[in-house]
């Protein structure tokens, strides 16, 4: 078993863990604003489009774009653009948007700078998840402090570039963090996902190109800008990892894409707490699909993990121990869907309250050996066929439990049996 | 390939068949147009695609996961196959899904037969459900106002009522609440619904969810008989399917007709057809004896009739007097002018009856000056006084429609008006400033030209009118009637000079155009219809004789029918019903209602529309033109062989017609200071008149009597919002609950028309003048909603 | 509604180009104003953003946030999710039942506390993680949960 060291240089927690970086002057001190000056003032679109293209720079969310050709997309004429942080969080076991804000509010505020001169919006809206009270106070003190030292609102650096930041909290709806309910939600309605086509960078807010990025992935820019593509890639590149669960350091850790899951369960987290034997992790949130012991060499990126079978989402890392077993963790997730779906399309609605409903029969003792492939089954006539992601985040899972932990679900039936008798 | 670029159609494959479809178009529609049948549910081809039901999956080469046909563009080349394995799996899948929650209760459900969940279960589903738990359980159907229920558990939640809604009536009435798996349709906390259009959610609902009050437990759709005729309510003459079952109409449905409704009605048109069946429908002929109104045979109360006809003309002509026409067919008004010209000899016959006289109603020519096609085309509307979801409300869907296109609608008007919300400029004022707004609005479109206009709204509304190209002027009644009336019809004809816009008078209802048209209006030397009650209250006719009106509800000034009514030697009326004119006639002879007659009507375009006998009419009850037919053999008159009217071609009616409307000396002009607070009464679609009233929906959705007041004037008063209150006029007072709102401006009370406890008519006289009123709280409200 | 609220919705109008983008905040003010998001208080917004009622209303019944039913001066939410229960919340929550005497999505007759479970608060590395209104409480233990109450009159 190997154990890679720690990263030698953080670069994206170096800032959100400095103290005093809610401060400007702090945060200018240590070279906070350089790089949004430069975007601002010294450098063309094309060169700050071209930097984060070298630096192989995707999106932190959970679908892993990459950053740039998502810019690319965003049309170059056009009087009215906008940029929309997307900070609302709500992947189960994700917290480092939250880490970044609450430790650094400025280098959000400075990476949607970059990001709005570059594409030539006026106007960017952050919208946060309405549970994260302080990170928005943090951040709304932020961007007051940037107004006030003119780099927000009109002519920002003295450039010819105006923006302005508006922080937007949401209500409490996971959906909205898919990126068209939550300009559905931004402009005030129900948050349900839009049909793509068009996408948002052509017809996004009010039906205007939009570029819709995650919290992370604008904090990377001005770390991007101020290292150069070539450092930042040497670095990694650099990514944030939140770890959770039955683990002895749950947090968020700054690795290079690419270390092992492994190392980050038991090197950085610090291994399972006394007496916990390791089950199973979900390597990017809930809606991955979850990874066994005998995967814990995989490597915690893109590619790897598509491979491996499963994604890496959020990068949020949830350690599941034998203190559960997987029916439990099984009918929390589908309840979780369930709960959180938006109700738009027909197998997302009302597949996973009908799969809810089995599960949570089976958990009662009224298990009947048949409801595992009905599981299965339902779980099938889903796949494909939901209008957006959070329906199609379900069946992965849930068939990939039935297949490598059938037994606990087997025991469970029989028990209840047993017991009827 | 130079070609390609341009080519108007795409090359698909759909099933094996090549299938062309003009660019633009979703697998869904080509295939539909290739005669290939996709399932859908959320789908409706005059919305944009939802696809939120995934009903409509196909599996297209080359693309990874199944598609919904009803949002993927057609593309050239694509290959698309609707009856594969994985498309019939998907649709069980979707299908068993939708079940596993859906009551199965068709057996009393009022869509079996005409479901499309069924239908599609039938074909695409597996037959059986592995679904053993406990089902989505809501409380029984849910009322949500006078005409909708709504079944929750039987909601598939295709989104269709709800956009119907927000996309087509633009009033928002249904909505989504909660969501996931708990999301219902429905209305904030089960208040009542608030729409005019709620019938056509009923109707594209895909289930039973939403069903009508009046149609629930009614029929089953192989037990009825669908019968083509047209709405003959409003006058926009909507195209209709008459529902019957053993002499009786169960429900109205909207036909479509792209001229007109194109596939929607309003729902006075859904559920206006009641009346017909009414159990107190006039049978028999009655004619008054020993001062009341006793049953008689035909032959007797024609024979009546006769005679003081006969009486009458023996003195000479012009000594009977017609009022009436809005509710005849064609053929029934042609007999009716014939009768009065040629039998009566007499040039006073009018059917403007709820015209003023100081007004522009009787100065100008009602109807659309163009077809209803043409006025949906254009981008800017304009409407001056006219409440159209009140007065018309399928013109509204059609205006909404242009207004989705980049039309822009300018309102003005006494009150905030219901579509506001799609207004780009709204100008409120009192009634009787709304002449001088729009000789300001017409001056300053003269004077800029829509160049260098300043901030006011007057500036606003005139460059939106100077810069429209086909600029839709509509001026209802309201405005015509109202204080001013004839100086804002010359100022709305002054604007309609400018290139490009359309003058139309919003006025007439029924088939009054048609009336008009077949000569009901003043002949030589003849008077209007307010002319001839004055006439009658000076003893100047013999004989008055009204079919296809109700004056005594309708006439704007109660007092003036009251005193015609006094002066009159003797009053002939044909009724459906007892109503307020009947119950003061001399004789009454029993008339078969619109649903009864095969012929035609004119609606407000011009355009001949066709109606159709669905049933028999009650007892000895006769139609009106036979009546008259009858009365004149009596007179030994025999009238020759008529031509029927060709249906569906459009004649509007020419901008000069105001020769045609009589004898119409200028009015007195207005002179003096407005009084503080002003009485203008106001046009609502749900009345209580004879007909509607007997339509139990809509009879509830009138609501209670009421008048809007603007909070000042309300403080002012010591009025409260919902206190019941006195309104007084220097000649009558009566009392409505009063509704304290902004949407009314300072100095004014809105009172709406056609409450059968709150006659407006009784409150006000003929003036050009603007009625002052005064308002008195009499009991407060206690704060409880109506 | 206070002025100083209606003038508070106002301003927020005034934050983006399109009047409904405003609707979310202006909930919260109303529901900050009279506790929960009544018919009345949907009125209100309502007519001050000129929306439909039935939209406000439909879009505050999407939203976990929004109270459409009276709730507790205090609302406390326990996170449910899964790295919480694999932290303990199950116990946490309760003796947060206990504790109220209530059940989740209930409210204390004295009309103190509303007792919510809550998805992902998104603070795993604090599990089990509690919000009580603004304030966030890290790693609670059963034998927190009566002092924690306490602060909150």
């Amino acid at each position: 078993m190997t154990i890679e060291a720690a990263v030698p240089e953080s670069v994206l927690l170096r800032w959100a863990r400095a103290e005093g970086m809610a401060q400007i002057e702090q945060y200018r001190r240590a070279g906070g604003y350089d790089a949004a000056r430069r975007a601002a003032t010294e450098m063309t679109a094309d060169q700050v489009i071209e930097i984060v293209a070298a630096s192989g720079l995707r999106g932190k969310g959970g679908a892993g774009f990459p950053t740039a050709q998502k810019w690319k997309f965003i049309p170059r004429a056009g009087p009215v653009k906008y940029v929309v942080v997307n900070g609302d969080e709500g992947e189960p076991g994700t917290f480092k948007d939250r880490t970044l804000i609450e430790g650094c509010p400025h280098l959000l505020v400075e990476g949607t700078l970059i990001a709005a001169v570059t594409i030539g919006a006026r106007r960017a809206y952050i919208y946060l998840r309405r549970e994260y009270h302080r990170a928005r106070r943090l951040l709304e003190a932020a961007i007051a402090q940037a107004r006030q030292a003119g780099f927000v609102g009109e002519r920002i650096f003295g450039s010819e570039h105006t923006v302005e930041i508006v922080v937007h909290t949401g209500a409490g709806a996971y959906i909205a963090g898919e990126e068209t309910a939550l300009l559905e939600s931004l402009e005030g309605r129900r948050a349900m996902p839009r049909q793509r086509p068009p996408f948002p960078a052509q017809a996004g807010l009010y039906q205007r190109p939009t570029l819709v990025q995650n919290v992370e992935t604008l904090c990377h820019l001005p770390v991007i800008i101020s290292l150069g593509p070539d450092r930042y890639k040497a670095l990694g590149p650099p990514a944030l990892f939140s770890v959770s669960g039955a683990v002895n350091r749950p947090g968020v850790y700054e690795a290079p894409l690419g270390i092992s899951l492994r190392s980050l369960i038991f090197g950085h987290a610090g291994g399972m707490p006394p007496g916990r034997r390791f089950k199973a992790a979900f390597p990017g949130g809930i809606s991955s699909v979850f990874l066994t012991e005998a995967d814990l060499d995989v490597k915690m990126d893109h590619d790897s993990l598509r491979q491996a079978g499963t994604m890496l989402g959020s990068a949020a890392v949830i350690v599941v121990d034998d203190s559960l077993d997987m029916v439990e963790v099984m009918a929390r997730a589908v309840e979780f869907y369930r709960d959180e779906s938006c109700g738009k399309c027909t197998p997302c609605r009302e597949g996973t309250a009908w799969i809810a409903q089995v599960l949570e029969r089976i958990l009662c003792g009224r298990g009947r050996v048949e409801d595992l492939a009905l599981i299965e089954s339902i779980a099938a006539g889903m796949t494909g066929t939901c209008f957006c992601p959070l329906g199609e985040s379900v069946p992965p899972g849930l068939v990939a439990s039935l297949r490598l932990f059938r037994g606990e679900y087997e025991r469970r039936i029989a028990q209840g049996e047993a017991r009827a008798v | 390939m130079p070609s390609e670029a341009v080519r108007a159609t795409v090359t698909l494959v759909i099933d094996g068949r090549e299938v062309t479809a003009p660019r633009g178009t979703t697998v869904y529609q080509a295939a539909r147009a290739a005669g290939v049948d996709i399932p859908i549910f959320c789908y409706h081809d005059r919305m944009p695609p939802l696809g939120a039901c995934r009903m409509c999956l196909v599996e297209v080469e080359k693309m990874p996961k199944l598609q919904t046909a009803c949002t993927l563009e057609a593309a050239d080349g694509m290959v698309v196959s609707t009856t594969s394995p994985a498309v019939a799996a998907a649709q069980a899948s979707i299908l068993e899904l939708l079940l596993s929650n859906h009551p199965l209760d068709c057996p009393i459900c009022d869509k079996g037969g005409e479901c499309p969940l069924q239908d599609q279960a039938f074909r695409y589903g597996e037959g059986r459900s592995r679904f053993v738990e406990t089902k989505r359980d809501y409380a029984k159907p849910i009322s949500l106002g006078p005409v909708l229920v709504l079944d929750r558990e039987r909601c598939i939640l295709c989104w269709r009522c709800v956009r119907f809604g927000e996309i087509i009536a633009g009033d928002d009435a249904l909505k989504g609440f909660e969501r996931g798996f708990a999301s219902a349709i429905g209305t904030p906390f089960g208040l009542p619904v608030e729409s005019k259009f709620i019938g056509n959610a009923i109707a594209i609902c895909p289930v039973g969810a939403l069903t009508s009050r009046t149609y629930r437990f009614r029929a089953r759709p192989w037990d009825i008989e669908p019968v083509a005729s047209s709405c003959a309510h409003c006058g926009l003459g909507c195209a209709v399917w008459l529902d019957v079952r053993g002499g009786e109409i169960l429900r109205t449905r909207a036909r479509e007709d792209p001229g007109i409704n194109d596939v929607w009605l309003c729902d006075l048109g859904f559920f206006g057809h009641a009346y017909v069946a009414a159990r107190d429908r006039l049978t028999t002929p009655l004619v008054r004896r020993e001062g009341r109104l006793q049953r008689a045979s035909w032959e007797d109360a024609l024979g009546v009739v006769a005679e003081r006809l006969r009486a009458s003309l023996a003195r000479g002509p012009g000594r009977v007097a017609f009022l009436g026409g809005r509710r005849l067919s064609n053929a029934d008004a042609a007999a009716a002018a014939w009768f009065f010209r040629a039998v009566a000899r007499t040039p006073h016959l009018d059917h403007r009856v709820d015209a003023s006289p100081d007004g522009a109603s009787l100065r100008v020519g009602w109807g659309l000056r163009s077809s209803l096609e043409d006025l949906a085309r254009g981008d800017v509307f304009v409407l001056v006084g006219c409440d159209l979801t009140e007065e018309y409300p399928v013109l509204w869907l059609r205006i909404k429609a242009a207004i989705d296109r980049g039309a822009r609608l300018v309102i003005v008007h006494s009150k905030r008006l219901e579509i506001r919300a799609h207004a780009r400029c709204e100008i409120i004022c009192r009634h009787d400033q709304l002449a001088q707004l729009t000789a300001e609005l017409a001056a300053a479109v003269a004077q800029h030209g829509g160049a260098g206009c300043g901030a006011s709204r007057i500036d606003l509304a005139a460059n939106i009118m100077a810069t429209g190209s086909r600029v839709h002027l509509l001026l209802g009644r309201f405005a015509l009637d109202g204080p001013g009336g004839c100086d804002l019809l010359r100022s709305a004809q002054a604007l309609s000079q400018r290139a490009g816009v359309t003058l139309h008078i919003a006025r007439g209802r029924g088939n009054d155009i048609g009336a008009a048209r077949l000569g009901l209006l003043p002949g030589e030397g003849g008077m209007h219809a307010p002319g001839i009650l004055r006439g009658a209250a000076a003893d100047g006719f013999d004989l008055l004789y009204v079919a296809g009106s109700d004056p005594a509800t309708t006439v704007d000034d109660r007092a003036a029918w009251d005193a015609a009514r006094m002066g009159v030697g003797f009053l002939v009326v044909h009724e459906a019903f007892l109503s307020a004119t009947a119950q003061a006639a001399d004789v009454v002879l029993p008339a078969l209602v619109a649903p009864e007659k095969d012929g035609t009507i004119t609606n407000l375009e011009g355009r001949t529309l066709p109606l159709r006998a669905v049933v028999a009419g009650p007892g000895r009850a006769r139609a009106d033109q036979e009546i008259f037919e009858l009365l004149a053999a009596r007179l030994g008159v025999v009238r020759g062989h008529v031509a029927a009217a060709p249906v569906g071609s459009v004649v509007p009616t020419p901008v000069e017609t105001a020769h045609a409307a009589g004898a119409a000396q200028e009015p007195a002009a207005a002179g003096g200071a407005a009084p503080p607070l002003v009485l203008a009464v106001s046009e609502h679609l749900f009345t209580r008149g004879s007909m509607t009233g007997r339509c139990p929906g809509l009879a509830e959705l009138v609501g209670t009597a009421h008048c809007l007041i603007h909070p000042s004037d309300a403080a002012r008063a010591d009025v409260a919002h919902l206190d019941l209150v006195e309104l007084a006029t220097e000649h009558a007072a009566l009392v409505v609950q009063a509704r304290v709102s902004e949407d009314v401006p300072p100095g004014q009370v809105l009172l709406p028309r056609g409450h059968d406890t709150a006659p407006a008519g009784a409150l006000v006289r003929w003036s050009p003048a603007p009625v002052g009123v005064q308002i008195r709280p009499i009991a407060p409200s206690g704060g409880a909603e109506p | 509604m206070t002025q100083a609220a209606r003038d508070e919705i106002r301003r927020l109008i005034g934050l983006y180009e399109h009047r409904q983008s405003a609707l979310l905040p202006a909930l919260f003010v109303a529901q900050q104003e009279e506790g929960c998001l009544s018919p009345a208080a949907l009125g209100l917004v309502a007519e001050t953003l000129d929306l439909p009622v039935t939209e406000v209303t439909s879009v505050a019944s999407f939203y976990g946030l929004f109270f459409l039913e009276p709730a507790g001066r205090h609302v406390v939410h326990v996170c449910t999710n899964l790295s919480c229960m694999l932290n303990g919340c199950q116990r946490v929550l309760g003796r947060m039942q206990e504790v109220l005497g209530i059940r989740p999505g209930e409210t204390t007759p004295d009309g103190r506390f509303s007792l919510r479970t809550a998805e992902c608060l998104g603070a795993c590395d604090e599990a089990p993680s509690v919000l009580i209104d603004e304030d966030r409480w890290a790693a609670v233990k059963p034998e927190d949960v009566e002092p924690m109450l306490d602060r909150y009159g």
